[in-house]
C-alpha cells in the first residue's frame, strides 16, 4: 500500500467525572493510507466520535489524552503547543465533519458569510479571491455559486451538508474525517452525499475516516473497516474480510452484521444482541464484550484479548478467534 | 388525587428533601422564623411592641440611641446594662407609712443615664427616696408629693427631681476651689450616685462599685392612697439584646414583632402573585391562539403600571390598612413570572410527552397541572424568594412616607426610621443592620428551599 | 405472516387532507396569499384487524401528521377516518376519550415521550388514571407489573421505581410499548419506534412488538423511513411522497417488484452490507431532493425528479391509485411502459 499518512499508536482518553474516569478509548491503535477510507463502527458509546475529535487534537471536555500517540505524517501532535496545532494540522492537514454540522450553521449569515469566515481565519485571503475560491469549491460539491447569498433556513439538509463538505474541504487537507455525515438525511440523499464522496476522493486525493453505525453503509464507501466496541477496537479488517462470503472473525462483528436488517433478502428473524454496552468507569473483566458474547468461554471472563493479526491485513481481539 | 397518594409522594419527596444541605437549612432557618411569630409574646421584653410601635409614651423610658448589652463584653469600660428593678421588700414603718427597697449591684464603669421611680397611685401620696450606697452613705435624692391620682402611671426621674440634692452631696466631698464648676458640670444624678465621693469628682468620677439599696418612703395618710407595681427603672447605657433606636425603641422587641409581618407580607404577597402569574402563563401558552392575544393584552395593561407611584397615591387616598397594601402588592406583582412561565410552557407544550399524554387522552386540567405546572416549580420558588424581600420592600417604602399601616412594624419601617434618622452616620448599626440582615436571611432561605426543590423536582440534575 | 389480508377492516382513511397555514402577523395579513403547507394532501387506506401496515416516507412526505391524524392529535382539513366503521373525525370530546383509549401510539424518542419526572410507575398509572381504571394502589400495582411483564422488562418492581433517565433507549421503549399496552387497545401507530435505538438492540424492540402484537391480536400502523426494518416487520406497506401514497401493496411484492419510480429510487439507495461495493458509484435513478410541501408540483407529483416523466405527467390531472392485482396499487400512468 502507499504511503502512511495518519498513525494510531495505544491511544488512551479518559472522561474525567465526578464518578470515575470513563474510559472512552482504551489502547486503540490503527493507521491509515494515503488515498484510503477507513471506517470506524459501533454502537453509541463505544468511543468512535471521541477517535474523531481526538484525532483533530480537541477531545471535548473533561477528555484527556492519557497516553498513546497520534502521528500526522510521521509527527506526534499530542505534545505540539495548540498555537502548532492551529496552524500545521487541525483543518490544514486533518479536517472534519462533525456530526450534525449542518444543524449548527449560523441561521442569521448567508452561507457565503459563514464559509468566508473560515478562509479568512486560516488563510489571511482578500475577499475577491475568497469568493472565487467559495464558487469553486460549491461547485466540487455540486452546488449553485447563488447559494452563497442564501441563508441556512433556505436550504434542504443534502445541501446543508454539501456546504459543510465543502468547508471541510477549503484547506486542502489530506485526511477528512466524516462523522455520521448522512444520518439525519433521507436515503435518496445520503446515497448523492456517498456518490459525492466518492468523487471528492479522487479528485483531491482524499483519506477519509468515516465514522457511522451503520455496517450496512460502511460496507458501500469504507476500504477498511474498524470495528469498536466499548473503547477498544473488536476487528480490524479489509472490506472484504468484514462482507466476504466467510464473514467476519469477531463475534461482535458477526452479531451486529446480522442485527442490520437487509432489504433484498427477506429473513423470518432478525436477530440481536441481548444486553446493552458495558459501562466504562468500571468495564467488566476481561473481554469486554462477553457479558454478551454467545461464544463466551473462561478466559474471556478473565483475561482481556489483545488485538493480533489473524490473517495479514485482518485484526481481531477475540480468544476464539485466536485459537 | 387519592389521600393515601397524597401521602406517598409526600414522603418520597422528603427522603429526598432529607439529603438536600442547603434545603434544610433553609427549613431550619423558615422553622426558627415561624417558631419566633407563635413564641413572640416570650421572648421579646415589650410585648406590645408590635402594636404601640410608634407610641412614643410606651418607649419614654427607655435609653436613647444605646447600644446592645452584650457589647460590654468587647470594651474594657463596662457601661450600665437598662433594666428594670421590681422586687422590693417592703417594711411598714408607723402608721401610714411604707419602705419599699430596692437592691442594685453596680458592676460597671459608666453610669446609667437615669433611674425612674414609676408606679400606678390613687390619691395624694408623698414620695421620698433615699439611695444606700456601698460606701455606707445615704443621699435623699428625690422628695415629692403625688397629687390627685387616680390610678395613673407616675413617673419621677433622678435627674429631673433629684438634681439639687445630688449636687448638695457633692458638695461636701469636693474641694471648695471646685465648687464653682459643680454648678456648670456635665455630669448627671446617676453620675453623681454611683462615684466615690470625694474630691477632683469634677475632673472625672471614679465609680463605686458594690450593692446599692434604694428606698422609696410612702406616706399613705390619705384614705385614697395606694401604690402599684412600684419599680426601679435603670435607664442604661446599652440596652437589650439589640440596643435601642433615637426614638428609645427597643430594636430586639421591634425586629421579632416584624418577623410576622414581614414573613406575611412576603409570603401572602409572592405566593398568591406567582401563583396567580403561573397559571396565567401557562394558561395563556397552552391555549395560545386568541386566548393568549388578549391574556397577553391585559398583561401588558399590568406590567406598564408604575408599581410604587400608583401605590403611594392610593395609600395617600385610602390610608390602607397591611391587608390593603398586601391586595394592592399582589395587583402589581402578579405579572413578574408571567412572561418567563409563558416562553418555558410554550417549550413544554411542544414537548412529546406532552403529545403523548394527549394521545392517552388525557384532558387540558390534566396536561396543565400534572405535566406542565411541576417543571414550573422551581422556576416559581426562585420568583417567589425573589418576591419575598421585593414585596417586603416596597411596603417600607410606603411606610416611609407615612403612608404604611401605622398599627404594625415592619422591617422596612425599622429600616427606613434608621436611614430616616441617619443611624449609618451617627454609627447606630445596631439599628440597621439587624432588619437589613433578616431581609436578606429571609431571602435566602427561600433561595436555598427553591434550589433543593429544583434539584428533586428535577432528576436529570442530580446525574451532574 | 399472520392474518393480514382477509381480516375485516379496523380503519379506514378518506381522502384525508391536512394544510397548514403558516402563522402569519397582523400586516403580513393584508398582502399576498397565504402560502399552504400541503403535508397531506389525500391519503387513503384501510388496515384490517391483526395486521401491522407500514407507512414509509423520507422526511416531509407527510407520514408523521397522516399518523397523528389517525391519533386525532391533529384535526383533518378534509377527509374521514372510520374506526370500526364509525366516523371518528368529528366525535366530542367524551368519544375522543374512549377512541383514544383503543388506538394507542408509540413516539419515536422513547426519551421525549415520558415525563422525566415521573418514575415508571407513574408513567404506567398515568392511562389508568386518565381513565379511570381500578381504583386502588395494589390492583393499580398488579396492572402496571403486568403490563411490565408483557414487554419482557423484568423483574418490573426493579424497574418501577426508576426514571426514565435511568433506562437505556431500548427499555424506554419497552415501557413506553408498557404505556399503550395497559388501557388494552386495539390498535396501535408506532411512529419511527426503533430509529434511535441502537441497531445491536433494534431488532429486540421489533421482536417484543411483534410478541405483544400476536399475543393480542393488535394492529399496528407503523410509520418509518426505513424500507429494511418495514420489510421484516410489516405485512403491507404504503410509499408515500409529498402528501400522497404513491404505491401500496404486499411489503414483499413492493420491495420485489416496484412498480413506481419513487418506489424503485427508494429501493435502489438503500446500502446493503456486502462487499465489493466500495469501488462503484451508485446508480441513482432519481436526482434532487424532495419539494417544499408549499410548493407542490402540478400533475403528478413526483414528475420533477421522474427520470421517466413525459409531458402527459406534467400537464395532465394527477394519477390515482391503480390496481396491479394482488392488491398491489401504484399511482404511475407509465408504469407499462417503464416496466
Amino acid at each position: 500500500m502507499s504511503e502512511t499518512i495518519l498513525q494510531v499508536k495505544n491511544l488512551k482518553l479518559y472522561y474525567h467525572t465526578s464518578k470515575g474516569s470513563v474510559k472512552a478509548l482504551d489502547d486503540v491503535s490503527f493507521d491509515l493510507a494515503a488515498g484510503e477510507t477507513l471506517g470506524l463502527v459501533g454502537e453509541s458509546g463505544c468511543g468512535k466520535t471521541t477517535m474523531g475529535t481526538g484525532l483533530l487534537r480537541m477531545p471535548t471536555p473533561p477528555g484527556r489524552f492519557e497516553g498513546g500517540q497520534i502521528l500526522v505524517e510521521g509527527r506526534d501532535i499530542i505534545p505540539l503547543p495548540e498555537r502548532e496545532i492551529r496552524k500545521d494540522v487541525r483543518w490544514e492537514k486533518v479536517s472534519m465533519v462533525f456530526q450534525g454540522a449542518m444543524n449548527c450553521l449560523t441561521p442569521v449569515y448567508t452561507i457565503g458569510k459563514q464559509m468566508m469566515e473560515t478562509l479568512q481565519e486560516h488563510r489571511g485571503m482578500e475577499k475577491a479571491e475568497a469568493q472565487e475560491l467559495i464558487k469553486e469549491y460549491l461547485g466540487y460539491v455540486g452546488l449553485p455559486a447563488d447559494v452563497t447569498a442564501r441563508y441556512p433556513h433556505e436550504l434542504s439538509g443534502g445541501m446543508k451538508q454539501r456546504v459543510v463538505i465543502a468547508t471541510a474541504l477549503f484547506l486542502k487537507p489530506r485526511v477528512v474525517i466524516l462523522d455520521e455525515p448522512t444520518t439525519a438525511l433521507d436515503v435518496i440523499v445520503q446515497a448523492q452525499i456517498i456518490n459525492l464522496l466518492k468523487k471528492l476522493k479522487k479528485t483531491f486525493d482524499l483519506s477519509f475516516i468515516f465514522i457511522t453505525h451503520d455496517l450496512a453503509l460502511e460496507a458501500e464507501v469504507s476500504d477498511r473497516i474498524c470495528v469498536m466496541y466499548a473503547g477498544k477496537i473488536a476487528e480490524l479488517g479489509s472490506n472484504e474480510q468484514i462482507y466476504g462470503e466467510k464473514g467476519p472473525a469477531h463475534p461482535y462483528t458477526e452479531r451486529l452484521l446480522a442485527a442490520t436488517p437487509r432489504l433484498r433478502r427477506k429473513v423470518e428473524s432478525l436477530s440481536f444482541i441481548p444486553g446493552t454496552p458495558p459501562d466504562l468507569i468500571t468495564p467488566p473483566m476481561g473481554c469486554r464484550f462477553h457479558p454478551r458474547c454467545p461464544k463466551a468461554y473462561d478466559r474471556c471472563r478473565v483475561e482481556e484479548p489483545p488485538v493480533r493479526e489473524i490473517e495479514p491485513g485482518h485484526m481481531a481481539a477475540c480468544w476464539r478467534c485466536f485459537e | 388525587m387519592k389521600l393515601d397518594d397524597a401521602a406517598f409522594r409526600l414522603k418520597e419527596f422528603w427522603d429526598e428533601f432529607r439529603k438536600e444541605r442547603n434545603g434544610l437549612v433553609g427549613l431550619g432557618i423558615l422553622a426558627a422564623a415561624i417558631l419566633a411569630v407563635f413564641l413572640e409574646p416570650l421572648i421579646i421584653p415589650y410585648p406590645e411592641a408590635s402594636s404601640r410601635w410608634r407610641d412614643i409614651t410606651y418607649w419614654q423610658d427607655n435609653s436613647k440611641s444605646a447600644p446592645p448589652a452584650w457589647t460590654n463584653l468587647f470594651t474594657a469600660r463596662k457601661s450600665a446594662v437598662a433594666r428594670t428593678l421590681q422586687d422590693a421588700r417592703i417594711q411598714d414603718r408607723g402608721p401610714g407609712e411604707k419602705v419599699y427597697t430596692y437592691t442594685y449591684d453596680y458592676d460597671y464603669n459608666r453610669a446609667p443615664y437615669d433611674l425612674l421611680v414609676r408606679g400606678e397611685g390613687s390619691g395624694n401620696i408623698p414620695l421620698t427616696v433615699t439611695v444606700r450606697r456601698p460606701d455606707g452613705v445615704s443621699v435623699e435624692i428625690v422628695r415629692y408629693v403625688l397629687q390627685d391620682l387616680a390610678g395613673q402611671t407616675f413617673r419621677l426621674s433622678f435627674s429631673n427631681e433629684g438634681r439639687s440634692n445630688a449636687l448638695e452631696f457633692l458638695r461636701k466631698t469636693e474641694r471648695p476651689e471646685n465648687a464653682a464648676q459643680i454648678a456648670t458640670m456635665s455630669y448627671g444624678v446617676a453620675e453623681i450616685l454611683f462615684s466615690k465621693a470625694e474630691p477632683d469628682f469634677v475632673k472625672g468620677p471614679k465609680p463605686l462599685t458594690g450593692r446599692y439599696e434604694i428606698e422609696v418612703t410612702a406616706g399613705f395618710t390619705d384614705p385614697r392612697a395606694s401604690i402599684e407595681h412600684m419599680e426601679i427603672v435603670v435607664v442604661g447605657r446599652v440596652s437589650g439584646i439589640l440596643g435601642t433606636d433615637s426614638m428609645k425603641r427597643d430594636i430586639f422587641s421591634g425586629v421579632v414583632a416584624g418577623m410576622k409581618w414581614a414573613l406575611m407580607i412576603g409570603l401572602l404577597t409572592s405566593i398568591v402573585s406567582v401563583l396567580v402569574g403561573v397559571f396565567y402563563g401557562i394558561t395563556a401558552a397552552y391555549f395560545g391562539g386568541r386566548v393568549d392575544s388578549v391574556m397577553m393584552l391585559i398583561f401588558d395593561y399590568f406590567i406598564s403600571l408604575p408599581v410604587l407611584p400608583i401605590l403611594i397615591v392610593f395609600s395617600a387616598v385610602y390610608k390602607p390598612s397591611i391587608w390593603t397594601i398586601i391586595a394592592a402588592l399582589i395587583l402589581f406583582f402578579w405579572v413578574g413570572p408571567v412572561k418567563t412561565v409563558r416562553s418555558m410552557a410554550l417549550q413544554i407544550k411542544e414537548e412529546t410527552y406532552i403529545e403523548a399524554a394527549k394521545a392517552l387522552g388525557a384532558g387540558h386540567g390534566r396536561i396543565i397541572f400534572r405535566h406542565m405546572a411541576p417543571l414550573l416549580i422551581p422556576y416559581s420558588f426562585a420568583s417567589m424568594a425573589l418576591a419575598v424581600p421585593g414585596a417586603i420592600v416596597y411596603e417600607s417604602s410606603v411606610s416611609l412616607l407615612g403612608l404604611g399601616d401605622a398599627t404594625i412594624v415592619s422591617w422596612g419601617q425599622i429600616l427606613h426610621d434608621a436611614l430616616g434618622s441617619g443611624a449609618v452616620l451617627s454609627g447606630l448599626w445596631w439599628w440597621v443592620v439587624p432588619p437589613g440582615l433578616l431581609i436578606a436571611v429571609m431571602g435566602m432561605t427561600f433561595a436555598f428551599l427553591g434550589f433543593a426543590m429544583d434539584k428533586i423536582l428535577h432528576p436529570k440534575l442530580k446525574t451532574r | 405472516m399472520s392474518n393480514g389480508i382477509d381480516g375485516d377492516v379496523i380503519l379506514r382513511v378518506d381522502d384525508l387532507k391536512k394544510y397548514f397555514t403558516p402563522h402569519q402577523g397582523f400586516l403580513q395579513s393584508f398582502g399576498k396569499v397565504r402560502k399552504v403547507v400541503r403535508a397531506v394532501d389525500g391519503v387513503s387506506f384501510e388496515i384490517r384487524r391483526g395486521e401491522i401496515f407500514g407507512l414509509i416516507g423520507e422526511s416531509g412526505s407527510g407520514k408523521t401528521t397522516t399518523g397523528k391524524l389517525v391519533m386525532k392529535l391533529i384535526d383533518p382539513t378534509s377527509g374521514r377516518i372510520l374506526f370500526n366503521g364509525r366516523d371518528v373525525t368529528s366525535i366530542g370530546q367524551a368519544e375522543t376519550k374512549e377512541y383514544r383509549r383503543q388506538v394507542q401510539m408509540i413516539f419515536q424518542d422513547p426519551y421525549a415521550s415520558m415525563n422525566p419526572r415521573f418514575k415508571i410507575r407513574d408513567v404506567l398509572e398515568e392511562p389508568l388514571e386518565i381513565h379511570r381504571i381500578s381504583g386502588n394502589r395494589a390492583e393499580r400495582d398488579t396492572r402496571v407489573v403486568r403490563a411490565l411483564t408483557e414487554v419482557k422488562l423484568t423483574p418490573p418492581e426493579d424497574f418501577m421505581g426508576r426514571f426514565p433517565h435511568m433506562l437505556s433507549g431500548g427499555q424506554r421503549q419497552r415501557v413506553a410499548t408498557a404505556r399503550t399496552l395497559i388501557l388494552n387497545p386495539a390498535m396501535l401507530v408506532a411512529d419511527e419506534p426503533v430509529s434511535m435505538i441502537d441497531l445491536s438492540t433494534r431488532a429486540e424492540i421489533l421482536h417484543m412488538m411483534k410478541d405483544v402484537q400476536r399475543d393480542l391480536g393488535l394492529t399496528y400502523l407503523y410509520i418509518t423511513h426505513d424500507l429494511s426494518t418495514a420489510r421484516y416487520f410489516t405485512d403491507r406497506i404504503a410509499v408515500m411522497y409529498l402528501g400522497r401514497i404513491v404505491e401500496m401493496g404486499r411489503a414483499d411484492d413492493i420491495i420485489d417488484h416496484p412498480a413506481h419510480p419513487y418506489t424503485r429510487a427508494l429501493i435502489e439507495a438503500v446500502p446493503e452490507p456486502v462487499t465489493g461495493k466500495v469501488d462503484e458509484v451508485k446508480e441513482l435513478p432519481i436526482s434532487g431532493e424532495i419539494p417544499s410541501p408549499s410548493n407542490i408540483p402540478p400533475g403528478c407529483r413526483f414528475h420533477t425528479r421522474c427520470p421517466f416523466a413525459k409531458e402527459e405527467c406534467r400537464a395532465e390531472a394527477e394519477p390515482e391509485l391503480m390496481d396491479l392485482g394482488g392488491g398491489h396499487y401504484h399511482a404511475c400512468r407509465r408504469w407499462k411502459e417503464i416496466g
